[in-house]
């Protein structure tokens, strides 16, 4: 890398950690920090730098329910004292899935909020929307397992599973990658035909199937979740 | 050096449990910092219900990410504050209509004694940032400070300056320059 590169990601790690590189530029940072080691460092130290003024600042106690609704988003911990339900998030999901039919068209994409250094990589949230996430999938080159996150609140669906579909581009027909955990997180170990279809695929998709999945192989349910994800680097 | 910093060998220590999976250094961890988190979400997105939200989030991510935090790479601290700050950054569009000068102005006397260069009693003499940023004229560190503690954009900054915006762009874009050969001197 040569001095005017150099000084370059510097300059953007600077208004990246400020705040002041927004929009499509402060994603496309976000996207170059996966692959660059030396936007990652840089962004590295101005973190570090800038984080001395967060001394300056008077803490606030957070309400109890804040830890008791991490502890329950996490650990399903219902019983959390002073647990007082997210309501908006768990009526957006009850509605999701009653009107299920409908397909409820996502954003997620490469999440890249903080720098982090590869191999595994989000390959995407899936939620109702970016501030309501339920699962994140996560990937490692090359590609032999998935892991799958639970991140916010399964909405129930009694007696039905979630099932996720990889689409490969071009329109081929979907391809099972099997179900979403309820709870907790799963490691999936991929098939050779799972593999090859996640790889060749622009989006993922979800479906309410019977309880254990599919019987026939394709999406039988309403598909409720449909989500771009990165090309395979 | 400041009543409210928690000690980041111990930030490091509570985040190596919560990668191997220990819920009680989550706890410990939230018990810690999420007030200073919580501060720091409060000045960007002006609303504690949002706050909280946002809060919430972080930990979540807080406990997911906990592994991929490399002590190497940069101070716990840090590391969280970025993850809060980011969030609030992200969450602003969709929760903060456009600021109104109005609703800025009330902040100033805040940022007035908060600012570096009237804190340093309050931030240790050694602290590097604090003397570089002391080097930077007046109007332009406001615009850093701004940026900074209330997460405003560069024409959040030009209403609340009352300065073009090509002004404040290059204000900001100079500062930085001047910051980093200062930091690195």
């Amino acid at each position: 890398m040569n001095y005017e590169q150099a000084e370059l990601l510097d300059r953007l790690a600077a208004e990246y950690t400020l705040g002041t590189l927004r929009g499509r530029a402060r994603r496309r940072f976000e996207r170059l920090c996966v692959d660059s080691a030396a936007a990652r460092s840089a962004v590295y130290r101005w973190e570090d730098h800038w984080s001395t003024l967060s001394r300056t600042v008077t803490p606030v106690e957070p309400s109890p329910q804040v830890w008791a609704a991490v502890s329950r988003r996490l650990f399903g911990d219902d019983t959390a004292a002073g647990s007082a339900p997210r309501v908006r998030r768990r009526r957006i999901w009850q509605l999701a899935a009653a009107a299920a039919a409908v397909a409820v068209v996502l954003i997620a994409g490469l999440i890249m909020r903080q720098a982090a250094p590869p191999p595994l990589q989000t390959l995407a949230v899936l939620g109702t929307d970016t501030a309501h996430p339920v699962w994140r999938l996560e990937r490692r080159l090359p590609l032999a397992a998935l892991t799958i996150e639970v991140v916010g609140k399964v909405p129930p669906a009694a007696g039905k599973s979630y099932e996720l579909w990889a689409l490969p581009r071009g329109g081929a027909a979907p391809v099972s990658l099997g179900l979403l955990p309820a709870a907790g997180s799963a490691e999936r170990t991929l098939s050779e035909r799972q593999r090859t279809a996640l790889l060749a695929a622009d989006k993922v998709a979800v479906s309410i199937e019977p309880a254990g999945g599919s019987p026939t192989g394709n999406p039988t349910g309403p598909i409720v979740i449909v989500t771009n994800v990165p090309v395979a680097g | 050096m400041s009543r409210h910093e928690p000690d980041g060998a111990e930030l490091e220590a509570l985040l190596a449990r919560c990668a191997a999976g220990d819920r009680a250094a989550l706890e410990t961890l939230y018990a810690r910092v999420a007030p200073v988190l919580l501060a720091v979400l409060m000045r960007i997105l002006r609303r504690r219900d949002a706050a909280e939200d946002a809060l919430q989030d972080v930990f979540v991510s807080v406990w997911q990410r906990a592994r991929q935090f490399d002590p190497i790479r940069g101070r716990a601290l840090a590391w969280l504050v970025s993850m809060a700050r980011y969030r609030a950054i992200d969450l602003q569009r969709a929760t903060r209509p456009a600021v109104a000068l109005s609703e800025v102005s009330p902040l100033e006397p805040q940022l007035q004694s908060q600012g570096p260069g009237e804190s340093g009693g309050m931030l240790g003499t050694g602290d590097l940032l604090v003397r570089c940023l002391e080097q930077i004229a007046a109007p332009q560190r406001r615009c850093l400070m701004l940026a900074y503690e209330e997460g405003l954009t560069h024409s959040e900054i030009a209403r609340a300056v009352n300065e073009p915006l090509g002004t404040v762009k290059s204000w900001v874009r100079r500062s930085l320059i001047a910051l980093r050969r200062c930091l690195e001197s």
